[in-house]
């Protein structure tokens, strides 16, 4: 019985880490790139 | 006017006098303590007598000169002005406040925090920010507004997003009380607004961004609003409003080409790859990323990310040829960076190790990796969303191994980690 139970709640487990992957592209998550906070330029004119 | 104590006492530690050998002949020792804590008040002659023998001028009529040239000094404070000439004026102005008593001296060492930052000496800005923190009691409201964004900036530069915003909105609290530029006030604004994004505070990032575009396109700060719209792309980006992300890159861009700044044309282009990315356009991510990669004048950590950007998206559509040479290209570039001594690189050297390992199915070698050092990295750096993404792999991995207990061990932590990412 409790083996049973381990492996239903292993079996959820994986499905759900598995949906999880489905569900959130690893690519949505990290590598955008803000700007640095200590850069500026003096005021641009172009015309 | 700074605190005559505070002053005495910092020009007799910055010449390693001790307090017996400033106060022999003019006062007691317990007297000159009294007088550097600030317990009492010194007469005029005994203060005229300490500054003499620090070698310190008392003038009159003096401090707006001085006042003009450290003005000068605060706005060469950021990092695409010349460093040489950054040093050099901070000598001069530090040979002139070693002599001369002024009312500048405070706001002088507040900004030696963003010196310190700029010539990227971060141990010297936090031994700085120790120093003036006994004497923080002092400072009054437009001292304590640059105090509050210095300590925030050090913050920022060590990755330390969740205390920086705490101090950034101290300084934000000082602004009804003080009076300074509307580009200053911009700025705390773009620093704001980049910090929540840091934090991945989108809603709050967006509106910081548009506050501070406001004032920027008033005065003409036309790479500043390069650099607004961004942040604007970057946050639409993650709430899903496509359209409205791929305005504010093309804005970008455009200011960037018109102002012939590669580094925003070619950050403007990374991010708009890591959009194609998030929407499946593989293609159009390529591109992009590769634009970056290739344009040598781009500085090292945009294109490193756009290489690890690279790698991710070969990878990915399973081209195992591209994966590798990009690997390569990633390890060349890493031969001109000493890894033990900049942690701003480190995490892309992981990336780089952990994708040449799957990619060569180094089993071992890449469990290895990610459970031993960039998982505790990641952990240690709070780094949310790289965490999901590589908890991932690893369960990923686990899983084609059918090794499913250590795979649901590691789909958990992805898990767990994704609600921390998105507050839950």
């Amino acid at each position: 019985m409790k083996k049973m139970i381990a492996s239903i709640a292993l079996g959820t487990l994986l499905v759900a880490g598995f949906l999880f992957a489905q569900d959130n592209e690893p690519t949505e998550l990290a590598g955008e790139l803000e700007p640095s906070i200590f850069s500026v330029e003096t005021p641009s004119f172009f015309f | 006017m700074i605190e005559i104590g505070s002053f005495i006492k910092l020009q007799r530690t910055k010449r390693e006098m001790t307090q017996g050998q400033l106060a022999k002949g003019i006062v007691s020792l317990s007297y000159l303590s009294k007088i550097e804590n600030k317990k009492t008040e010194a007469s005029s002659e005994i203060i005229q007598l300490l500054c003499t023998r620090l070698g310190i001028q008392l003038k009159d009529g003096f401090d707006a000169n001085i006042q003009k040239k450290c003005k000068e000094w605060y706005n060469m404070l950021f990092e695409v002005n010349d460093k040489e000439e950054i040093i050099s004026t901070y000598k001069e102005l530090q040979a002139v406040m070693d002599e001369n008593l002024t009312d500048s001296l405070l706001m002088f060492e507040i900004h030696k925090i963003r010196y310190y930052l700029i010539i990227g000496k971060y141990n010297e800005a936090l031994t700085k920010i120790s120093d003036l923190n006994e004497m923080s009691g002092s400072f009054d409201n437009l001292h304590q507004y640059y105090w509050y964004k210095f300590r925030g900036n050090y913050n920022s530069a060590n990755g330390d997003f969740e205390q920086a915003i705490i101090l950034y909105k101290s300084a934000e609290e000082r602004l009804n009380q003080i009076e300074v530029e509307e580009k200053e006030i911009a700025d705390l604004q773009y620093i704001i607004s980049i910090t929540h994004s840091k934090l991945r505070n989108t809603l709050e990032s967006i509106e910081y961004a548009e506050k501070a575009l406001d004032i920027y396109m008033k005065e003409y700060y036309f790479m500043r609003c390069a650099q607004c719209h961004i942040v604007l792309g970057i946050s639409y980006r993650r709430i899903k409003m496509y359209d409205k992300a791929i305005k504010n890159y093309n804005l970008a861009r455009h200011l960037g080409e018109l102002n012939k700044d590669k580094q925003v044309i070619q950050l403007t282009n990374l991010n708009l790859g890591y959009l194609h990315s998030a929407r499946g356009g593989s293609k159009e991510a390529i591109h992009n990323y590769l634009e970056v990669v290739n344009d040598l004048e781009v500085d090292l950590n945009a294109r490193l990310t756009s290489l690890t950007a690279l790698i991710k998206e070969y990878y990915t559509i399973n081209n195992v040829e591209k994966t590798k040479q990009m690997i390569e290209k990633g390890f060349e570039l890493f031969e001109q960076i000493n890894i033990n001594n900049n942690d701003t690189y480190r995490i892309h050297y992981y990336v780089l190790k952990t994708y040449n390992y799957a990619i060569n199915k180094s089993n071992s070698k890449f469990e290895n990796l990610v459970i031993n050092e960039l998982i505790p990295y990641l952990k240690e750096h709070k780094d949310y969303a790289n965490l999901v993404v590589y908890a991932n792999m690893l369960g990923n991995h686990f899983e084609e191994l059918s090794k499913y207990k250590d795979s649901v061990k590691y789909y958990k932590l992805a898990n767990i980690t994704y609600d921390e990412l998105v507050n839950l």
